[in-house]
């Protein structure tokens, strides 16, 4: 039989266990848990390792430990990536050799990148376009690449829009390609657009569609090219009817391209947006000179009262 | 009996007149609670980029109950107005009763409008000579006829895209996303400035008027409203 005494020192006990496994867990709230064999880190670490190129330019040698820790490849060990002899190496990795360094194990999304538009681009130089980690990192450094079903992963359904948005909403850098349309906000005013937004839940708005749903995800292709998804209205309905059942090239041909309506494009709506804003700004006019008129009377009619 | 006769004309002040039957309070009431309910769960879904609409529409639980919301209160509103289209010919028909002439529009219109203004800037004393409906009343009627067609219709190619462009061109989806869109704002901003503030918060009525609701109105507010109505009433059948 327990005394009364033992009852108050177990209780004691039990207060000190919660206080030190909270103490613990605090205190490791946030520490890198990370796989570092070589124990890299120790040096690399540091925010102000820098190193001096050849040519005189500085690059920063700092990898992110919190980064790195929540990052999907926080089990692979910095070698797999930057060899056994990192340090040999002149530049170990770079934006357009990037690509292939993550192809070696993701052979699939490699091969379909390197027919894209992007992985094209990159294949002649152009470092303007996005490789990997432009899109599967939150601050485009393959340190801290976060997997696609993680809700702060650019790559997760409701935050692709965005993502793409980084480039292709620049339209200083869209304008070198011939690229005018503004297609994220044309984007955030299509149904799809709005469904995404106020989708309320993270499993709601994993069904519905976003650029990738139309436009490619890893095979993305240029608009122009007859390989595209979006290319001309034939294959455009075909991507509509793969949500859309019974979609026809009739539902495709409504649809504005990411760009206002005119006479050029469809035309019908150019016109019925001019009819009714007309309409609703006269009506409105004439009901607030009715209203302001009612109540200047009415105010004047009280006080003279 | 005498009595209350007597009681009745002892207290004239009080005397209430029937202006709307009960068909007409249940079309009123049906109109109004689905039109607010359309207001409030299509406001969001229009400007989806305000915080506030992100909010309200998480308090539904998401875009997928703002819209089934939207879509049943839709139907009801059609069904009001199937109701008042049925209750007409049912008057007309079976009823016999004449047609609602004081409900068309009219060159009086337009002269009571004119002379509404002067009022307003002072050129008149008194408000215009108002029969049973005065042209506000008759605005906001024939509104509906024009803004149903226009909203239910372009709200059914909205909710069938697929099946309508299997029959139809496919702008018409286009044109019935800018046409519900602009066309709803018309009408909430016609409702909630000139219809709510004339109805129930001008003077004489504030805080609200509750003809519509209980379809009778004082003599007095007779008097005021529909002066011309209350003189060819009360011309038939005299005041004891």
């Amino acid at each position: 039989m327990i005394s009364k005494v033992k009852n108050s020192r177990l209780l004691l006990f039990l207060l000190v266990g919660v206080a030190v496994a909270g103490i613990f867990l605090l205190a490791n709230q946030g520490k890198a848990l990370a796989l570092d064999e070589n124990n890299c880190l120790a040096c690399h670490g540091n925010p102000d390792r820098t190193k001096q190129l050849s040519d005189g330019i500085v690059i920063s040698l700092y990898v992110d430990e919190t980064g790195v820790a929540s990052a999907a490849h926080r089990f692979i060990d910095c070698t797999d990536c930057h060899g056994t002899a990192p340090h040999a190496e002149a530049s170990p990795l770079s934006k357009l050799s990037l690509a292939e360094k993550c192809g070696t194990c993701h052979a699939y999304e490699y091969k379909q990148h390197l027919a894209s538009v992007h992985g094209q681009q990159l294949a002649i130089g152009n470092e303007d376009v996005a490789t990997c980690v432009d899109c599967h990192s939150p601050t485009s450094n393959p340190h801290s690449v976060i997997r696609v079903l993680e809700s702060n992963s650019p790559a997760y359904k409701k935050n692709i829009a965005q993502t793409c948005a980084r480039c292709h909403q620049n339209s200083e850098l869209m304008g070198n390609y011939g690229i005018v349309e503004r297609v994220y906000e044309s984007y955030m005013r299509s149904f799809h657009g709005k469904a995404i937004q106020l989708g309320a839940t993270e499993l709601s708005q994993l069904s519905q569609a976003t650029c990738t749903n139309c436009h490619g995800v890893h095979d993305i292709k240029n608009t122009h090219d007859p390989a595209s998804p979006v290319n001309g209205v034939q294959n455009l309905a075909v991507t509509c009817e793969q949500c859309h059942p019974g979609a026809g090239e009739q539902f495709a041909a409504g649809f504005l391209g990411h760009r206002e309506a005119s006479v050029d494009n469809v035309p019908a709506a150019h016109y019925a947006e001019n009819l009714f804003r007309t309409l609703l700004i006269s009506v409105i006019s004439f009901g607030v000179v009715v209203v302001v008129g009612a109540v200047t009377r009415f105010s004047i009619n009280r006080w003279k009262d | 009996m005498a009595e209350v006769a007597a009681t009745l004309a002892s207290r004239e002040v009080g005397v209430k007149l029937k202006r709307f039957d009960v068909h007409q309070i249940i079309q009123h009431g049906g109109m109004a609670v689905s039109f607010v309910m359309l207001v409030i769960t299509g406001l969001p879904m229009k400007f989806n980029s305000w915080p506030v609409s992100v909010w309200w529409a998480g308090v539904w639980g998401g875009v997928g109950n703002l819209r089934a919301t939207h879509h049943f209160f839709a139907w009801m509103m059609v069904i009001v107005c199937v109701y008042h289209l049925a209750y007409l010919l049912y008057t007309l028909l079976i009823l016999k009763r004449p047609f609602p002439v004081k409900m068309l529009p009219s060159a009086w219109d337009f002269i009571t409008l004119f002379q509404e203004f002067k009022y307003f800037i002072g050129l008149r004393k008194e408000r215009p000579d108002y029969d049973r409906f005065n042209w506000r009343e008759k605005f906001d009627y024939w509104a509906i006829f024009w803004g149903i067609p226009v909203m239910a219709g372009s709200g059914f190619v909205l909710m069938y895209p697929v099946f309508v462009t299997q029959h139809l061109p496919g702008w018409l989806v286009t044109v019935a996303y800018v046409a519900h869109s602009d066309e709803a704002m018309l009408a909430l901003t016609w409702i909630f400035m000139v219809h709510i503030f004339f109805a129930h918060l001008s003077p004489g009525v504030f805080p609200m008027n509750t003809s519509i609701f209980t379809g009778k109105v004082s003599r007095e507010q007779y008097r005021r409203e529909h002066p011309k109505e209350l003189r060819s009433i009360e011309g038939e059948t005299p005041q004891a």
